[in-house]
């Protein structure tokens, strides 16, 4: 009974977020596959523009690939993280479909109204904003810490001046490495003109 | 020499199916949705549900519920399809449509209501946005020639919905067999006074065509795609086909 009780979050969030329709209702019928693992879902584009849970014999047009440090990096906000997720298949359907699910929200406050009342979802939602920004910072912390122990005291990560300079000296490596790359081929065209010459 | 079909595990004369499994009907009619509820523990509700949602159906779309019985989909696709839209009852047992007319009646839901049969459906072709049967097409006569007529009724691009008792996930199926032929026929002498009805439904499931031979057979009658689910470990599947050209 998981396929109906998605399907049914998934309809629901659509209709919270109405203005998803007309962006998802052009690729009606398609199917795309999911992957975060251990999970994965196949979903369906319905005719109306709604999303359901895909049937057991459905041929996928396009997949999306997140794998778990990415996911980390998306919960954080890092911006730079989309670019990272693996797209397959039909790429515009995806990507189509990944800015709408990226867009999308899920108004639990007010879900929470209808059984416990506006006053009381109001400040259980306000509770829990708190909670989830005071454990997102407190992970932040930790992050740092570890990062700087790793750093300083027990070094197995690099800091980010050194790689940078690193990359530089890699760069300066490389175009001296075209330079005498050239001077080779010059030299080269030199002593075959040379021997012709002597020849 | 007429052609033989079955009817539950007997084989009879074709053209006495519809005669029997009207009789069936009629007789259990009164109490179909209460018995409904009791022999899928209320799961009927969700896999209708389920079906609606589905469907893709959206406002002002025209949708035809055949072999709708009770009028439960109805109810839920003229939710669906607003006043912009229109949704057609039929059923070609008279006593199961009048239970479902008269209760969408008395709910404010106005839905036409037509006996007909699903082999001759009396509509022209490419009507309908969607087209759904549930728990009817096993006591079809002709399966084949019903899908094509469904098929026929269907806009390009409108599809049908098949939900359907089916063949259960093997490790399930003593279980499912038990409750099947030795609970469900004493329910329904229990409950509704009728131990034959009951009996023929069990045995009416396990002569439909699984999973397979349903998506197959729906796309030799001509829908260019098809997709099932297994719902309940396979207790019941929701085929929905496309109708694509």
């Amino acid at each position: 009974m998981i396929k109906p009780l998605l399907t049914r979050l998934l309809g629901h969030l659509v209709k919270q977020n109405s203005w998803a329709r007309p962006h998802l209702q052009p690729y009606a019928g398609k199917h795309i596959r999911l992957q975060l693992f251990p999970l994965s879902a196949t979903l369906v584009v319905l005719e109306d523009g709604g999303l359901g849970m895909a049937g057991d014999t459905a041929v996928h047009d396009a997949s999306m690939r997140i794998s778990p440090s990415l996911a980390l990096r998306l919960l954080a906000n890092d911006a730079s993280a989309h670019s990272d997720i693996v797209l397959e298949g039909d790429t515009e359907f995806a990507i189509a479909l990944g800015k709408v699910l990226q867009a999308m929200s899920w108004d639990y406050e007010e879900d929470l109204s209808r059984v416990v009342g506006d006053v009381a979802a109001t400040q259980i939602s306000q509770r829990l904003q708190e909670g989830v920004a005071a454990t997102r910072k407190q992970a932040v912390n930790l992050t740092e810490m570890a990062a700087e122990f790793w750093q300083e005291e027990q070094p197995l990560i690099a800091k980010k001046r050194h790689v940078e300079a690193f990359n530089r000296d890699v760069d300066i490596l490389r175009d001296d490495l075209g330079r005498l790359d050239k001077r080779m081929e010059k030299l080269s065209a030199r002593l075959d003109a040379l021997l012709k010459h002597h020849a | 020499m007429t052609d033989k079909t079955h009817f539950g595990f007997q084989t009879v004369e074709e053209h006495e199916k519809a005669r029997k499994v009207g009789e069936v009907f009629h007789s259990v009619a009164r109490k179909y949705d209460l018995m409904n509820d009791v022999m899928s523990a209320g799961l009927h509700r969700t896999w209708k549900r389920f079906a609606v949602e589905i469907s893709g159906v959206k406002a002002g779309d025209r949708v035809l519920d055949v072999a709708g019985g009770s009028g439960d989909l109805s109810r839920l696709f003229s939710r669906k399809v607003g006043s912009e839209g229109s949704v057609v009852l039929t059923d070609i047992n008279a006593s199961m449509l009048g239970v479902g007319r008269d209760r969408l009646m008395d709910e404010g839901v106005p839905v036409p209501a037509l006996q007909c049969d699903a082999e001759k459906l009396p509509f022209p072709d490419q009507h309908f946005d969607c087209v759904i049967v549930a728990f009817g097409l096993r006591n079809m006569t002709h399966k084949d020639r019903a899908l094509a007529e469904m098929q026929r009724v269907l806009k390009v691009g409108g599809r049908l919905l098949v939900l359907e008792f089916s063949q259960v996930w093997k490790p399930l199926a003593p279980l499912y067999d038990a409750y099947s032929f030795k609970l469900l026929p004493l329910m329904g002498k229990l409950l509704a006074q009728d131990a034959a009805s009951y009996q023929y439904l069990a045995e009416s499931i396990r002569m439909h065509p699984d999973q397979e031979t349903l998506k197959q057979m729906m796309l030799d009658a001509g829908f260019g795609k098809v997709d099932y689910y297994n719902l309940s470990a396979g207790v019941v599947a929701l085929h929905k086909g496309w109708k694509t050209v």
